[in-house]
């Protein structure tokens, strides 16, 4: 079983957003699709804090992503999110928002 | 911190004059231009004026460079390139209020502060709008500007945020991120942040209030107003008049912004609340604003831009903020004016006393002077 926490923090709001998904509970095309970014991202080889520079609005972004046998935490921003990384930012802050 | 406009601290009015008068062409256009900018300095106001009408010329706009990109939808910046200086309005209209919304931040410190965009020096305002999909936000990533369109990518019923462009303010905030950090470079977290995003909010406001031509007492002094769909119970994301008050909403809570001191949030999210407690100091500038009368971009706009590009450095605080808006006050308007006590008051609405611990330079008059004048009082038991 893999689980995700996300959290969205800051911005032109400062407004936070959360969702923790278990990807046991979601329909199989959708467990794919965040399987897929996650190794897309690379996710469990990206260093731990991707967050400096700080850049004005911004949104930071907390993800840990949790199986049977690893963990791993990344914090990053909009200003310095790889590029392979950024699909899944944006799924999972699109899941967020709608878990409202 | 790079030195704007130098030479007009060098060159006298008088000797602009001679060479708009007997210069070549390009030294003629120069000390136009020159003369032009130092409009807004008193001392130079008269000459210029007298110059340009002697001459037949008008102002010389210097360096307004706009190009907007659209990411369509996707993540890398710029994006294509949609529109640029001088072109025609196209029918995307995102597109155009970014390229309309940068020509007016522009123009409000040109004409009002005479500085030639972010960089003093007429640095290319590039903007980038559709942003990712559902991205509800805006950021100045540090060379541009970067604008979603709201949380378009849900059902109707259930959106918040119309597109970030559609409201000026938010545009001018922005790009005063990138002025900020030309400047005193404030740092981006815990007091220098939550500065940092108050001067953006405070240029944010006065962009709008100059469009509008409106007085500090006519300005409504909310931060993105229209941002908000009909959805959301809330007429705005912040408000500088009253912090707190802006939005109430079931899904969204409520406004987070303390209006004073005793109010201070401590956390460690948002990079210490600095979209919080912006909203001190934001409440400092439309008091004294209001205090001032007329238009906010005048007295108090000058007081606020002399200590973001003179004073204020990386590690300010509020106290610092609060103590150099004073001084600078006493230095453009005299110390004693009304300009200077009318930004010890609006400081302390939000129960910062300003001036307090600054001694010498000549400033202190009405500062820690009455402080002491009243603590000697007290002492033989004449004040209480």
């Amino acid at each position: 079983m893999t689980k995700i926490f996300f959290e969205r923090t800051g911005g032109f709001m400062g407004r936070k957003v959360n969702a923790t998904i278990d990807l046991d509970d979601l329909p199989d095309e959708q467990a794919e699709l965040l399987d897929d970014l996650l190794d897309e991202a690379g996710f469990f080889e990206l260093p731990a804090d991707l967050t400096r520079p700080a850049m004005p609005d911004a949104f930071t972004y907390n993800i840990t992503v949790s199986s049977d046998e690893r963990q791993h935490s990344v914090r990053v921003s909009d200003a310095t999110a790889p590029d392979d990384l950024r699909p899944l930012l944006e799924e999972l802050s699109r899941q967020a928002r709608m878990r409202r | 911190m790079p030195h704007r406009h130098s030479i007009l601290c060098i060159i006298p009015p008088y000797m602009m004059h001679e060479i708009v008068m007997n210069g070549s062409p390009e030294q003629r256009d120069f000390a136009l231009r020159s003369i032009t900018i130092s409009e807004q300095l008193r001392a130079h106001r008269r000459t210029a004026l007298e110059v340009m009408s002697f001459m037949g010329a008008r102002p010389v706009r210097a360096g307004k460079k706009r190009i907007v990109y659209d990411a369509e939808n996707g993540s890398k910046l710029p994006g294509a390139e949609v529109r640029q200086e001088g072109d025609d309005p196209v029918s995307d209209p995102a597109v155009n209020e970014a390229y309309d919304g940068s020509g007016i931040t522009y123009d409000l410190f040109f004409d009002v502060y005479g500085r030639d965009s972010i960089d003093g020096n007429g640095l290319r305002l590039d903007s980038t709008v559709h942003y990712q999909k559902g991205y509800d936000n805006a950021f100045w990533n540090g060379q541009q500007m970067v604008y979603g369109d709201g949380d378009e990518d849900l059902p109707e019923s259930e959106r918040m945020f119309n597109r970030f462009t559609s409201a000026l303010d938010v545009i001018g905030h922005e790009l005063t991120h990138g002025v900020t950090s030309y400047e005193a470079n404030l740092a981006y977290w815990d007091q220098p942040g939550a500065l940092n995003e108050s001067m953006s909010d405070v240029f944010g406001s006065l962009v709008k209030q100059y469009q509008r031509q409106q007085s500090a007492a006519n300005a409504d002094w909310i931060i993105g107003e229209g941002l908000f769909t009909a959805n959301v119970n809330g007429i705005g994301i912040r408000s500088m008049k009253a912090p707190g008050t802006a939005y109430d909403d079931p899904v969204l809570g409520k406004d987070p912004q303390p209006a004073h001191m005793k109010d201070y949030v401590n956390t460690i999210e948002d990079n210490g609340g600095v979209h919080i407690n912006s909203g001190i100091p934001n409440r400092a500038f439309y008091a004294t604003a209001v205090e001032l009368g007329g238009f906010a971009w005048e007295k108090a706009g000058q007081i606020w831009y002399k200590t973001l590009t003179d004073k204020l450095a990386e590690r300010s605080n509020f106290q610092d903020a609060a103590n150099l808006t004073f001084e600078t006050a006493g230095e453009l308007f005299g110390a004693g004016s009304l300009e200077q006590q009318a930004v010890r008051t609006g400081w302390s609405e939000v129960g910062i006393a300003a001036g307090a611990g600054t001694g010498e330079n000549g400033t202190g008059g009405t500062g820690s002077g009455d402080g002491c004048f009243t603590a000697v009082l007290r002492a033989i038991g004449l004040a209480k």
